[in-house]
């Protein structure tokens, strides 16, 4: 029996990667270090490019070649896979399929086998909490920060006896013979760029943060509200190319900006009623098919602006001055906006150079980089080592889906 | 008619959390003929829970009806547990009384009376369920690729890594496609031949790929793990037998001849991107009109790519081959001017990089269009409109280079005629699903890579490559195919031979088959009919709503189970008692209507859901079924456009469906409001509160039809 194949990141890159090999009778390791996998696609309400939700992957083979949401695909009864949430890896050591990981596994305060959603813990103390409907584990979440006394009542009362609050931390040491990085993005949160103010507005946010504000299961129901005094939001403004293709910050180009700050312009001015849409860039990059957001937006009457944003005044609590340079014009432009939107770099997650440091992978722009630069094999970072979704670099949710694919294939080559 | 039989029920409390009258229901679903026993336990998903499970089915050979959980998170853990204890767990029924009764009703006797309706038609499903048999299949190990550029030749290589014969057919003289004459791939810059060299040398060396060059494929016969590939080798005509098909037939690059202000075709100094790279690769970078040396360089983007005209989206590519060409041609001639006119410079990723140093090198980029390419003495010369500066101005040019769009190859219609995918609005073939099944096309058994579906980097076309093995292994499985067969199945006998399963079916899984010559009654002979491999089936119930005759049929749902159910389930609709029934599929609606009840979202109890495997299971039959057995409206509960989990068309039956079913209500007067569909989208899990109030709304205004189970037969005029 061969040894498991550990897969560090549980989004939709590692999920894909863990259910394709554990399906395939290959046992897997699966670590994520938040409560409920699906990473950064779980706040992303609507997708690009088939615009509907981020909660369905493909697997779990009880129906045959049919996709399921996230929460139905019912991880912790997959035999071939042990997941473990809120945790990390410490250290992989050894080389060539014989590696040993060291994890960092959180307290299991719930045993999410056998919590039932039954919501009588929710109802004792706010300590708990259900992350979100489409959570998997399918299990409520403690918060050992929030503890108050009802959370003892909750353990008493808990119809499966799924709580241990005594739950400590500890460590595992594996064997696997294969490791699969899948670790996903961060948004680069631009505290440091001065022009944009972010941070010291409540009405900036990101293109992440804006994504959340839209999701009907979010905290405004999917209203399009102002965040400093939650009346609808009505002129907004997006720049592109916050921190990307910019010397001072990252040089590349963050790939998927222009088309979901695209997709939120669209969903503004379709479905939230927004008045006034504006998006300022240098180069539209609606790449291949998803010209189609461009086109749309165009028709929606969403502005664009070619130039840059030379400073943001707020006019007062609520709304915000912007200064645009457009190079088209050869003019600054003043517009007065109620909503900012950073369109931020995607920046490698926390702990990326770590694992590439110690593993010796190539590197490209702080992502990683094939080994074999002449194969074009972009999937194969080392001996027994792979990696796929934005741990190579921005990337689309179906080519992150592919490359996925593309590791469980070349694992199973190698095993045949 | 199926023998009917009792079924057992398990009634699960959810740790005395829900509130139902448990008693109540125990005592009224005892008192159905058709229920053996009921047991009320505590929690069934757990390990004591799912003992008794396992104790009940033991006991007893007879259906088993859950009453509990949704069976999306319940399902995969007891028939886990079942497998292991060799139990079978193709007759257990699931009804969620928790999800889809408990949580969204706060009044308790509601909620027991719309749980009990439930489970009674869960029952009467259950009693002519059968055991689905566990069936095997040998098919031949064998695969077909076609085209052989670096996408075909990586599928073969996977595919022969994962235990494939394959055989790899080629048009051209030789393999390696377009990627063989590139001089620079960024963003490694390796040219493109030294990217293949290593794959070329496994290929030609491996004993398991068959190569064909010289080879055209004609058309197709049969289907998954029994196609058969008609191809012209050498001007004969051959056929060979294989399992699955790969379609890498790359992409075609547009040639600009009918945009007469760029002059290509009539000016031998206006070339295509790709034609420079050939020139670049092969060596011969002159001009060539007159060998002479090339300085003045003018490259031009979104040729074709753009435009209303010719293409309407990006062709993603051309930005960075312009930009590596760019950089190649200043190695030949570092004295170069390179201009590059575009609208939006797209480079993914690091090739911002090599944009960057392309600059730092001295290419110059102007943002505008081309107004004309005209040639005075000898001389070619363009004009440029520069947006920035909003100012035209000439230059002479000795080489124009159009960044020509990239577009799907040629004969994909033709081979899509047999081989059953579909093409997309650009030509190229359309993926399964756009977000998570990029390979995966209409068809079962055939996959798409590489430049086929869309523009693609190098890399990208590997790496589909070697995902796509990985999607044809999941399906043949190397050639062994063991699962238990779930989905339609045919009785030729009834079949009439209309077609409209093999046309419809959403992942062409139907084959229409030549009856062998019978001597007798010629007149009535049906020439073709369908034949279905369950095995190959997706279980979504299109071909058997669609049936004239019943004579394809869901295995697990038949058309008896369904209508016996919705009587069952409606046995307390009445005059007074107005019920909507609600048929959602076990996709997104199942989970839009999950989510409802995970987040305690509240709507009208008067409301009965029946699970279907596909929105486009439900027939106009079963919608007016539901009418005569009582139902005051009817709601169906489907996917988004273009989003059916089922190939993407099962909505779209349903929707038709329903259409016909209105038309036919208000053609008679019962007024078409009654029925009507509804797209589920679980991001958004109101869609199914207002749409489900709605048509309580209308239940409430419409009243029973006139004539239902009831009326004993006697027309009744409606009174509202």
């Amino acid at each position: 029996m061969s040894d498991p194949v550990l897969i560090i990141g549980a989004g939709v890159a590692g999920l894909t990667a863990a259910v394709e090999l554990a399906d395939s009778g290959v046992n897997t390791i699966v670590v994520e270090k938040l409560p409920t996998v699906g990473g950064n696609a779980l706040d992303l309400y609507k997708a690009f490019p088939t615009d509907d939700c981020f909660y369905c992957f493909e697997g779990n083979r009880w129906r045959p070649g049919i996709r399921k949401c996230f929460y139905r695909s019912a991880l912790i009864d997959q035999p071939n896979m042990d997941l473990k949430i809120n945790s990390y890896v410490e250290q992989i050591t050894g080389n060539s399929g014989k590696f040993e990981a060291t994890i960092h596994v959180g307290p299991e305060y719930i045993d999410a086998k056998k919590c039932i959603m039954c919501g009588l813990c929710i109802e004792y103390s706010s300590a708990f909490s259900l992350v979100s409907p489409q959570c998997q584990p399918q299990a409520v979440t403690y918060d050992p920060d929030k503890a108050d006394e009802g959370d003892k009542k909750a353990v008493e009362e808990c119809p499966t006896k799924a709580i241990n609050l005594d739950a400590q931390p500890k460590k595992e040491t594996v064997s696997v013979s294969d490791v699969v990085i899948a670790t996903g993005y961060h948004e680069m949160k631009p505290v440091n760029v001065d022009e944009y103010s972010y941070g010291k507005h409540p009405n900036i946010v990101t293109q992440l943060e804006l994504a959340q504000i839209l999701d009907p299961i979010g905290a405004t129901d999917g209203k399009l509200l102002r965040p400093s005094d939650g009346k609808p939001a009505k002129r907004v403004m997006m720049v592109q190319c916050v921190g990307s293709r910019d010397e001072n910050y990252y040089p590349y180009c963050s790939k998927i900006c222009c088309v979901y700050a695209l997709k939120h312009a669209n969903i503004l001015t379709e479905e939230r009623d927004a008045s006034q849409v504006s998006v300022v860039y240098m180069d539209i990059r609606t790449y291949d098919s998803h010209e189609r957001y461009y086109r749309e937006a165009r028709e929606n009457g969403v502005e664009f602006v070619r130039g840059r944003v030379a400073r943001v005044e707020p006019k007062d609590e609520n709304e915000l001055d912007i200064i645009v340079y457009d190079s088209l014009l050869d003019k600054y432009l003043k517009f007065t906006v109620d909503l900012f939107v950073l369109s931020s770099a995607l920046e490698p997650p926390e702990g990326m150079d770590n694992i590439i440091d110690s593993l010796g992978l190539n590197v490209a722009s702080g992502f990683i980089a094939p080994a074999d630069l002449v194969s074009e094999n972009e999937v194969v970072a080392g001996d027994h080592i792979y990696a796929c979704g934005t741990a190579l670099g921005p990337a689309e949710v179906p080519e992150s889906v592919t490359q996925a694919r593309a590791v469980a294939s070349k694992i199973l080559q190698n095993r045949k | 008619m199926t023998d009917k039989k009792k079924s057992q029920l398990i009634l699960c409390t959810c740790g005395k959390q829900l509130n139902l009258d448990f008693d109540s229901l125990s005592a009224d679903l005892g008192k159905i003929s058709m229920t053996e026993t009921v047991t009320i336990h505590d929690t069934c998903c757990q390990e004591d829970g799912l003992e008794k499970i396992a104790e009940i089915m033991k006991k007893k050979d007879t259906p088993l009806v859950i009453g509990a959980c949704t069976n999306q998170k319940l399902q995969p853990r007891i028939d886990q547990f079942l497998k292991q204890k060799g139990i079978d767990p193709s007759r257990v029924r699931y009804v969620n009384i928790r999800e889809h009764s408990a949580w969204v009703h706060p009044d308790k006797q509601e909620a027991t009376e719309k749980a009990l309706g439930m489970l009674r038609g869960g029952i009467a499903s259950a009693a002519s369920s059968s055991v689905l048999p566990i069936e095997e299949k040998e098919i031949p190990n064998h695969v077909t690729v076609i085209g052989g550029g670096i996408a075909g030749i990586e599928t073969a290589l996977s595919l022969e890594n994962l235990g494939y014969n394959v055989t790899l057919i080629e048009i051209d003289d030789k393999l390696g496609g377009h990627v063989l004459n590139l001089p620079v791939v960024a963003p490694t810059g390796k040219p493109g031949a030294e990217i293949l060299k290593g794959r070329l040398e496994a290929i030609e060396k491996s004993e398991n790929i068959t190569i064909m060059t010289q080879t055209q494929v004609k058309y197709f016969e049969g289907e998954m793990g029994n196609f058969t590939v008609n191809y012209i080798s050498n001007e004969k005509e051959d056929e060979l037998q294989t399992s699955a098909v790969v379609m890498a037939t790359g992409f075609k690059e547009f040639k600009p001849t009918m945009m007469d202000e760029y002059r290509y075709g009539k000016n031998p100094d206006v070339v295509t991107q790709y034609e420079l790279s050939s020139m670049l690769t092969e060596g011969s970078f002159k001009k060539p009109s007159d060998d002479g040396e090339v300085k003045e360089v003018v490259m031009v983007q979104c040729v074709g790519s753009r435009s209303e005209d010719y293409k309407k989206d990006c062709s993603k590519l051309c930005c960075t081959f312009a930009i590596d060409n760019a950089i190649a041609v200043l190695e030949k001639n570092p004295d170069a001017n390179i201009r590059v006119v575009y609208m939006d410079i797209r480079v993914p990723f690091e090739n911002e990089l090599i944009y960057k140093e392309s600059r730092e090198k001295g290419v110059d980029y102007i943002r505008g269009r081309i107004s004309m390419v005209w040639e005075k003495d000898g001389q070619t010369y363009i004009k440029i409109y520069d947006s920035l500066l909003n100012q035209y101005f000439e230059v002479p040019a000795d080489l124009i280079v159009l960044s020509s769009a990239i577009l799907p190859p040629d004969g994909m219609a033709e081979l899509s005629e047999t081989l059953g995918y579909i093409l997309d609005d650009g030509g190229y073939v359309k993926e399964l699903y756009g977000k998570l099944r990029r390979n995966e096309t209409r068809r079962r058994g055939v996959v798409a890579v590489g430049a086929v579906t869309r523009p693609q980097f190098v890399f990208e076309a590997v790496t589909d490559a070697q995902a796509a093995a990985l999607v044809l292994h999941n399906e043949l499985q190397g050639g062994k195919i063991k699962t238990v067969a779930r989905g339609a199945v045919l009785n030729v006998d009834d079949c009439v031979g209309c077609s409209l399963c093999a046309q419809q079916c959403p992942r062409g899984v139907p084959l229409m088959i030549e009856q062998p010559e019978e001597e007798e009654d010629e007149e009535q002979k049906i020439l073709f009919k369908a034949a279905i491999d369950t095995l190959n089936c997706h279980a979504c119930g299109v071909c058997q709503s669609l049936c004239p005759s019943a004579a394809t049929q869901l295995n697990f749902l038949s058309n008896e189970q369904l209508w016996d159910q919705v009587e069952a389930t409606l046995e307390d609709a009445s005059g007074e008692n107005l019920i909507t029934l609600c048929f959602y599929c076990e996709e997104c609606s199942v989970s839009t209507i999950d989510i409802v009840g995970t987040r305690k979202m509240e709507y009208p109890a008067s409301t009965r859901l029946i699970p279907v495997p596909c929105a486009g299971r439900v027939s106009i039959i079963d919608i007016l079924k539901a009418l005569e057995c009582g139902a005051a409206t009817v709601m169906i509960a489907a996917c988004e456009h273009d989003r059916c989990h089922i190939g993407g068309t099962g909505n779209e039956i349903a929707q038709v469906q329903v259409d016909v079913a209105q038309d036919i209500l208000n053609a008679i007067g019962w007024k078409g409001e009654r029925v009507e569909m509804f797209r589920m989208f679980s991001a958004e899990p109101e869609r199914f509160t207002n749409a489900i109030i709605e048509m309580v709304k209308r239940a409430t205004k419409f009243a029973q039809s006139p004539v239902h189970k009831g009326t004993a037969g006697k027309y009744e005029v409606a009174t509202k």
